[in-house]
């Protein structure tokens, strides 16, 4: 298992060394003056000296490479100060550690993702077992009836519709918002309440279908005949036999979810006006802040990595079979 | 001067992407209290075109006078959709900033500005608009009692000085350069490289700091805008102690009536009371309500829906910068409830069809396109009677000098355009059917809508129009090349203070053509060139007649960009926000007179 | 081993020593495209420490009847109609909870692929301890000592480090082995083993097969046993069953059904299989046609369409009139025992040489 984890971990480290060299590259030898994008209106040749030295631009194209990437092992110095590893570049557009931004972002995404990770998760396995449980009957209709319409509408849609209902025309809650967790509990549950229903609701609807269709394809194996061959309880056989086997297509899909969450929940923050890291790649790609995109691409890397070797993780805790070849 | 090419501009892009706002031109038949508005700015404008005043020290003598009905007390919402571009004073040069900086910062001179909208150039941190001797060259400033910093050290001259030569250092690259360059000529940088960090400082003939409460700025030549620049945002003053460098534009010391709490770079921001400033040297700003809480992330779409709706925070929340969402600006005017809660005023911009002077060489050609253009088509396309207005002339209605008559192409009068007179211009011209023209539009929405207007009418010119769509971050950028390969685009420009010079200058002198300059059509003209230098040494009231002359022969005699329209803004507060006006000096809701209603 | 013998029933078994009694029973799924008919009035006994063996083609209803015995069908989709008596208790009408108690315990499965009807994710020491905490009540230790000593009987080697081993990590033999000591872990009376050998190497199919004898010589269980292959029946079991769509088309001894077959489809049945010693030049004769529809059988005789003698008989019986299969040793067809005879002697049994 060590070794398993030794070698998934170099592994991911290589990865990122060469998704850091091919975005640097593929980003840098675009045919653009950054410089000239940060520069105001008056943007003679003097000034843009300046901003280019700044930014580091006026060196040549190896050597930028080397100090973002030896930056990201040991950091590195800029007019703002020293930017300590994993030092990421600094923002052309703000001037800000690209390493500062993601992390002051990311509780907001983090809270975003657990919060509405909780909601979807037991809503959504739950009803899609209970859908599974009662296959065929009323409750089984409605759910797999209801999880059909709710999947097919979008955060933008159901959104606005739900900032109205509650906010806009009652007042009844205020405007989402996004409160520190650790100082304010209170206020950061409820500024979030929104924004995970309705993220929760999507993505419950989605799991409640998957939830069921895997567990009623899980009922039918055989393995699962044999333990109520032998007298087990119904309840036992599903809930340990056929709701183990089940757990495999579910965490790839929840892993594949995370880590696109974990990146930045775009649709989410622009519909309830959060600054996650969605917002962060959004706006930096829109002002061409180099930097931050590619920060933002290498810390959304490195979630999908992460999220790989867990769920790899996972499926040798599930199944024997893998943990063993 | 000012956005176009701002983070704001931008801004509204990144709500467009999210599918938060939708690119809906609010249609023509916006009905109801049009009107009234239309009059109201009109009067607005009209005093906007009295040049400036230089206060006198009783003028500039503290404190304010107060906002009748005013309460202390509660935090004010800000909302925004962007973060602020820059804190750092020096590089300021962009709207929003300077609006947030009238609440933390202070300069040498600030403007005042009375109930009906006049503004006066009084002292700030000075003790008066500035004292001119040597006919304008040499302007003394002696400093208030009493000017502290958010951490109790006295402001003197030497923070003056440092304010000023800080930007000669690499440090500042985004700012206004009127004041380096007036002192030290267009590579001022040179004058002192590393600016005041390394012990040098500008010798006493440039600038003198004979004691701790003086300061005299020398001149080569006679600089009478001097108390309107210094009055931007991007001189006031960074205290030498506290100046951070680099670091300093996320973390600048408070002089003002507010200083930064907290700061969420790209995100939020909360202001609280400065107490360290004192209301007695101050002439111009209140300190009503507690602090300020700005939130940078809301959407324009959802800036308006909040403040239409009216509910808990939203009542006392503004907005700062952005204005109403064209899509909901129906919603918003002929509701009377929302209606009486807007402020309706002109914005500094006007928008041209910018011809590339190097490429369309013909003066018919250019005076056909001009009377062609459907202007009242393109208001529509930025939201309609609240956007804009058919402009006839290059010059703002902010501007003193402003003419609402003037129209020589007739825009006013035929605001769809007049194909005829434009075909007839064309035939004298010898311009052939499938003449090819190339036109450059930013990918924004409002650039978008423009540009099937604008293709459809040259089309029906004859033209073959080849449009060459730029994206929005780097539109300023390409059009900004000297050989860019575009006939025509659309750009718009700001004053930097109320006067044509910092119109005229940047964006018509044929001296200040070069590659990323604003000298977007590349016009120069001798005639031009030389009342630009007149106007320049000469005293406001004077000058306003020179700036008029330059003007009327830009547009009539060498037509370098047609004008199109006005650009104007419609801003929305919660209904528990008090002296709310629109401000003739910002162009945007007045920040420093407002308060709580119920705090 | 045979110190957890539960308590005998008392009621009377309904045969003379019958300990399982079928009578008349009919099952049907409702599907999309209409009722099938899986089990259409099937009558069998079978008696305490005998063995019955069940061969018929795929579909011909006998994995259904015993996954009905067991309870294990889909009671939403399925309909079951008949008796089936346990020592007097009708399976058919006891509780899901009853049936629990049963299964695993006095009725225990063997299915035909061990891979598949293992579960993959537990021990095989703990899938088979399982049943036996259920039913006995014993602890953990007790259940797991339990699972070492039912290796050790079905011949595991190194039973107790096995024990913790995941069923992937066996041979298919040893799969079916851990498969046999789960069914046998509560001693149970009867022993449903459904093609327990189909999926197993022949060389292992024997080992399997001499397994499950002495098993049934030491447990005292009865079995029933399900195949396709009446070779693998001959050295098993005692009494023999043919199926063919749902219906029981010949009965009697092994030995007599095997000898001398008296309906058409058991002389093709055996006319197919090839044979250890048989004639390489007598070529084997399938069966010409497919198994029927369960959908839409065929009226009269179900075989009637695949039936090489039907001409034998007079008019159209075959395709009119269901045959009946009377007592004891029978088969349920139109020809005369005669007509049987004569075809078996004549055109049959030199096949089979």
């Amino acid at each position: 298992m060590l070794q398993f984890l030794i070698r998934r971990l170099t592994g991911a480290v290589v990865i990122m060394f060469l998704i850091g060299a091919f975005t640097f590259f593929l980003f840098y030898t675009v045919p653009q003056d950054f410089a000239a994008l940060s520069c105001g209106k008056n943007c003679s040749p003097e000034n843009l000296a300046v901003i280019r030295e700044n930014l580091g631009l006026d060196k040549p194209l190896p050597t930028q490479f080397w100090e973002f990437m030896s930056g990201i092992v040991a950091g590195r110095d800029f007019p703002q100060g020293h930017c300590s590893a994993p030092c990421l570049g600094v923002s052309f557009e703000s001037g800000e550690f690209v390493w500062d931004s993601i992390i002051d972002r990311f509780p907001l995404t983090l809270s975003l993702t657990v919060g509405g990770l909780v909601i979807f998760l037991i809503l959504g396995l739950g009803s899609g077992l209970l859908a599974a449980w009662k296959r065929g009957t009323v409750v089984d209709k409605i759910v797999s009836g209801a999880s059909i319409v709710l999947s097919s509408f979008q955060i933008y849609l159901l959104g606005p519709i739900v900032l109205g209902l509650l906010v806009y025309s009652t007042g009844i809650m205020e405007f989402p918002k996004y409160y520190n967790f650790t100082e304010e509990p209170g206020a950061w549950f409820l500024g979030m309440l929104i924004p995970w229903v309705v993220m929760a609701t999507i993505f419950t609807a989605q799991y409640t279908r998957m939830s069921r269709s895997t567990m009623i394809e899980q009922l039918q194996e055989e393995h699962v005949r044999t333990a109520r061959a032998k007298g087990m309880r119904q309840s036992y056989v599903f809930f340990r036999y056929a709701w183990r086997g089940s757990l495999i297509p579910i965490v790839t899909i929840l892993g594949m979810d995370l880590s696109a969450l974990l990146s930045g929940a775009v649709v989410t923050e622009f519909t309830f006006d959060l600054a996650g890291i969605g917002r962060l790649a959004v706006d930096s790609s829109l002002t061409k802040d180099l930097p931050v995109t590619m920060g933002v691409m290498l810390f959304g890397a490195f979630f999908i990595l992460l999220l790989n070797i867990l769920v790899d993780l996972a499926y040798a805790y599930i199944d024997p079979r893998v943990r063993l070849s | 001067m000012k956005p176009i090419r701002t983070r704001t501009a931008r801004a509204i892009a990144v709500a467009i992407v999210a599918g938060s706002l939708t690119l809906t031109a609010c249609s023509g038949s916006d009905n109801g209290g049009g009107k009234e508005s239309d009059a109201k700015s009109q009067k607005d404008a009209a005093e906007q075109q009295d040049p400036v005043v230089y206060g006198d020290a009783a003028a500039s003598t503290g404190p304010a006078k107060d906002v009748a009905g005013a309460k202390p007390g509660g935090f004010i919402n800000v909302y925004m959709q962007s973060d602020l571009s820059h804190m750092d004073p020096g590089q300021i040069y962009v709207s929003d900033a300077g609006q947030f900086s009238n609440l933390i910062h202070r300069g040498l001179t600030n403007y005042q500005e009375d109930a009906e909208g006049n503004l006066t150039v009084v002292g700030d941190i000075a003790t008066d608009a500035g004292q001119s001797s040597e006919g304008g060259k040499v302007w003394t400033y002696k400093l208030k009692d009493g000017i502290k910093d958010e951490d109790g050290n006295p402001i003197t001259s030497a923070d003056v000085r440092h304010t000023i030569e800080r930007l000669y250092s690499k440090v500042i690259f985004d700012g206004p350069t009127f004041v380096q360059s007036w002192l030290s000529g267009n590579d001022y940088r040179k004058a002192l490289p590393d600016g005041p960090y390394k012990g040098k400082h500008l010798p006493d003939t440039v600038l003198e700091t004979p004691d701790d409460k003086t300061v005299i700025f020398k001149f080569s030549q006679p600089r009478p805008d001097l108390p309107q620049a210094l009055a931007m945002a991007g001189y006031s003053i960074v205290p030498a102690k506290q100046d951070t460098k680099a670091k300093y534009d996320k973390a600048p010391a408070a002089l003002g009536p507010y200083k930064i709490a907290e700061y969420k770079p790209g995100k939020s921001m909360k202001l609280v009371k400065n107490d360290q400033w004192d209301p007695k040297t101050d002439a111009v700003r209140h300190q009503y309500v507690d602090g300020w809480n700005f939130t940078n992330t809301v959407s324009q779409a959802s800036q308006t829906k909040r403040l239409i709706s009216d509910q808990g925070e939203a009542k006392n929340a503004i907005q700062f910068t952005d204005s109403v969402d064209p899509a909901q600006m129906a919603d918003v005017v002929t509701n009377p409830e929302t209606k009486k809660r807007t402020i309706a005023g002109y914005q500094p911009y006007v928008w041209q069809l910018t011809f590339n002077l190097d490429r369309i060489k013909d003066k018919k050609v250019r005076d056909a396109i001009t009377y062609a253009i459907p202007s009242q088509s393109m208001v529509q396309a930025d939201g309609g009677r609240y956007g804009g207005e058919v402009a006839g002339g290059l010059l703002a209605p902010t501007l003193p000098g402003f003419d609402p008559t003037y129209d020589p192409f007739g825009k006013l009068k035929k605001p769809n355009g007049d194909i005829e007179k434009a075909k007839e211009l064309l035939k004298e011209a010898g311009v052939k059917e499938g003449t090819k023209l190339t036109y450059a539009y930013s990918n924004t929405p409002r650039g978008q809508a423009q540009q099937v207007i604008l293709k459809d009418a040259l089309e029906k010119l004859g033209f073959d129009v080849q449009s060459k769509e730029i994206d929005r971050a780097s539109f300023y950028e390409q059009v900004g090349k000297l050989n860019n390969p575009y006939d025509l685009y659309m750009t718009g420009w700001g004053q930097d203070w109320p006067s044509p010079s910092t119109v005229i200058t940047p964006v018509y002198d044929g001296e200040l053509i070069a590659d990323g300059a604003s000298n977007y059509s590349h016009v120069n003209d001798k005639q031009v060139n030389e009342l630009i230098q007149k106007a320049l040494k000469q005293e406001p009231e004077e000058a306003a007649k020179t700036w008029e002359q330059a003007h009327h022969r830009i547009v009539e005699e060498i037509n370098p960009a047609a004008p199109v329209y006005y650009s104007k803004q419609l801003q929305l507060y919660g209904s528990n926000i008090g002296g709310a006006r629109y401000s003739t000096e910002s162009s945007y809701i007045n920040i420093t007179d407002l308060y709580l209603k119920q705090p | 081993m045979t110190t957890l013998t539960k308590t005998e029933g008392e009621k009377a078994p309904t045969g003379p020593d019958s300990f399982l009694s079928v009578r008349d029973l009919r099952v049907r799924f409702s599907t999309e495209d209409g009722i099938v008919k899986a089990v259409d009035g099937l009558s069998f006994d079978v008696e305490r420490g005998k063995t019955l063996g069940i061969v018929g083609e795929s579909g011909s209803g006998k994995s259904v009847t015993n996954l009905t015995v067991l309870g294990l069908h889909n009671p939403k989709t399925t309909t079951v109609e008949g008796e089936i008596l346990l020592e007097g208790q009708d399976l058919v009408t006891t509780p899901e909870k009853e049936m629990e108690k049963l299964r695993g315990n006095k009725v225990a499965m063997i299915f035909q692929d061990p891979l598949t009807a293992l579960s993959p994710y537990y021990t095989v020491g703990r899938q088979i301890a399982e049943p036996f905490m259920k039913h006995t009540g014993a602890s953990k230790k007790e259940a797991r000592d339990r699972a070492v000593e039912m290796l050790t009987k079905v011949g595991i080697p190194q039973p107790r480090t096995r024990v913790d081993d995941y069923p992937h990590q066996f041979s298919g033999g040893m799969r079916q082995r851990a498969m046999i000591a789960m069914a046998l872990v509560c001693d149970p009376d009867l022993l449903i083993a459904d093609e327990p050998t189909t999926a197993l190497d022949v060389t292992v199919q024997a080992q399997i097969l001499d397994l499950l004898k002495d098993l049934q010589q030491e447990f005292g269980s009865a079995i029933i046993f399900i195949t396709h292959d009446l070779g693998v029946i001959s050295d098993m079991a005692d009494d023999l069953l043919v199926m063919y769509s749902g219906r029981a088309v010949e009965r009697g001894s092994v030995r007599e059904v095997l000898r001398e077959p008296r309906h058409p489809y058991t002389w093709g049945l055996l006319s197919s299989m090839p044979r250890l010693g048989g004639s390489t030049s007598q070529p084997l004769t399938p069966i010409p046609g497919s198994p029927p529809s369960l959908l839409n059988p065929p009226s009269g005789c179900p075989f009637h369409p695949r039936c090489t003698f039907t001409d034998k008989v007079s008019g159209d019986r075959c395709s009119t009139e269901r045959p009946t299969l009377g007592d004891g040793r029978a088969a349920a067809c139109h020809l005369t025992a005669e007509q049987k005879q004569t075809i078996f002697i004549d055109k049959i049994q030199p096949r089979l040489r």
